[in-house]
């Protein structure tokens, strides 16, 4: 269900890495920004790539899932990318358009942390209860901010309580901004118009990534999040954007029809294949 | 988003549009929203196309002559920011027509709209996901941004406008105050899975969806979470409304 690797120690996140291990990381980090930024070519697609760094989030930053929210005109949190596409995760953070660490870094434009969820029953009860039972210990949220204006937020879920080491923190801040220069991507200083342009367009796209989930979940008789998982992989099999494959699936191309009829219901292996080796 | 008054910008769209009804004596309609658009975004006029089966947009409403020219000159050049909005479905907004590089995006509109009068076009899809239905267009003689607000209202009016659509295509019935509740993501998987099940287009399976919902009195995203989790069909005998 998760691709976070499992801590060393039942004491969770080890706060006190060696430096070897650090060094191992900063490299890691390294490779992913030159990995991310080679997938922000022209045409690039803006829920793989945004699928890419959560994953990646959940590999370098040693967190269970990660999630990444972006707000509609209304200031309405909708998800785009997360790490687990598991349904008890996903309301999750649906949970926090009425409370939660991504609203509150939303409305704030700081940081939220909870090291100890334990402790946030009278903050976000509902969060707070939820995210116990999902499994989760500790939560983060940073704000994803462009100028002075805040568009989303990146969600962190830990299995074990304890506080985001600094280094992470700071990892976790690049690639938040790493985000923000994908999602909008032109550099020079730029009206809201264009900002709205590129947010709309980011969230109608993961729009059409549901819409495709349902039906081909409907059809392959398998959940919400398998069927996510099953159009990835044939994504990546067949060396095709995740939102063109969407389009193809809903307009019931024939070159999707082997997807649809032989179900290509297998595609951990082509996941597991493609997903980097965990560091040692 | 939410500005000094406290409310967001579909609440705010929805009571100005209300507020234009009663004041005029005439039912919320689309041609009450394009002239509420205009009076409140600062613009000269407003032009509601709607996406036909064919895959040709039909102009439904023009609040002046510019607007509908800019649309007919769209169709007949084959491009322009009204076309532009598909297959992404977002947005495109162009403060300043009379501008290199909008002459080199769109080398045969951008002359003739310039000449046409028009200095700013603003195209705001009507669109859920793949489901196209309609653009709403704001056009202005002289060029300049949107506000901030501006720009929030502009979608909420195209949001507004959607429901509209939706709504006149499926039959008299009350608008829901809530509106289409398109944030939340089950409502699109659950759309996705019913067009399995009935072998009908998303838009058709969205009004299903939509009807059922209404004809239940339960919130739209609700009844969709049953769809997803398996609780509810709509192809076995009497999951239909």
């Amino acid at each position: 269900m998760t691709t976070g690797q499992t801590p060393q120690h039942s004491t969770g996140r080890t706060p006190d890495r060696t430096e070897e291990a650090t060094i191992v990381t900063d490299e890691r980090l390294l490779d992913t920004f030159v990995e991310l930024a080679d997938t922000l070519t022209d045409d690039f697609d803006v829920i793989d790539f945004l699928h890419l760094l959560v994953e990646r989030c959940v590999e370098l930053l040693d967190v269970e899932a990660a999630g990444l929210l972006l707000a509609d005109e209304h200031g309405h949190l909708r998800l785009m990318a997360s790490s687990n596409e598991h349904v008890r995760v996903l309301e999750l953070f649906q949970l926090q358009n009425d409370e939660g660490p991504c609203l509150e870094a939303f409305t704030t434009g700081a940081r939220v942390s909870s090291a100890d969820l334990g402790d946030a029953a009278t903050r976000w009860p509902r969060f707070a209860r939820a995210a116990t039972v999902a499994g989760f210990a500790a939560v983060d949220a940073l704000p994803m901010r462009l100028r002075s204006q805040v568009i989303g937020a990146l969600n962190l879920f830990h299995a074990h309580a304890g506080a985001l080491p600094a280094t992470a923190l700071r990892s976790a801040q690049a690639l938040v901004d790493v985000a923000t220069i994908g999602l909008l991507q032109e550099r020079a200083i730029r009206h809201q118009e264009v900002i709205t342009e590129q947010l709309q367009t980011a969230l109608n796209s993961r729009v059409v990534i549901e819409q495709a989930k349902g039906l081909v979940a409907e059809r392959l008789g398998v959940t919400t999040d398998v069927a996510f998982t099953t159009l990835r992989a044939y994504a990546r099999g067949n060396n095709q954007k995740l939102g063109d494959l969407a389009r193809l699936v809903i307009a019931g191309h024939a070159s999707t029809r082997d997807l649809l009829d032989s179900g290509v219901a297998r595609p951990k292996q082509a996941a597991r294949q493609r997903r980097a080796p965990k560091p040692e | 988003m939410t500005s000094a008054d406290g409310i967001g910008p579909g609440r705010r769209v929805r009571a100005w549009v209300a507020e234009r009804a009663a004041n005029t004596g005439r039912p919320v309609s689309m041609s009450v929203l394009c002239e509420t658009a205009m009076l409140r975004l600062g613009i000269s006029g407003v032009t509601l196309t709607i996406e036909l089966p064919a895959g040709w947009p039909e102009t439904r409403h023009a609040t002046d002559g510019l607007g509908a020219r800019l649309a007919e000159l769209q169709l007949t050049v084959g491009e322009g920011p009204c076309l532009d909005v598909w297959p992404e479905g977002g947005p495109v907004l162009v403060p300043t027509l009379d501008e290199a590089a909008i002459q080199h995006r769109w080398p045969m509109f951008t002359p003739l709209a310039v000449e046409a009068g028009a200095g700013a076009l603003f195209a705001l899809p009507m669109a859920i996901g793949t489901i196209r239905v309609g653009v709403l267009a704001l056009h202005r003689v002289r060029a300049g941004h949107l506000t901030a607000a501006g720009v929030a209202e502009s979608l909420a009016f195209a949001e507004l406008a959607l429901q509209l659509q939706l709504d006149q295509q499926a039959g008299p019935r009350t608008t829901e105050a809530a509106g289409l509740q398109l944030h939340a993501p089950q409502v699109h998987q659950a759309t996705g899975m019913i067009s399995a099940q009935l072998n009908v287009s998303l838009k058709e399976a969205f009004s299903r969806l939509r009807a059922r919902a209404f004809a239940d009195q339960r919130p739209l995203a609700e009844l969709a979470a049953d769809v997803v989790a398996r609780r509810l069909r709509f192809d076995t005998e009497g999951g239909a409304s």
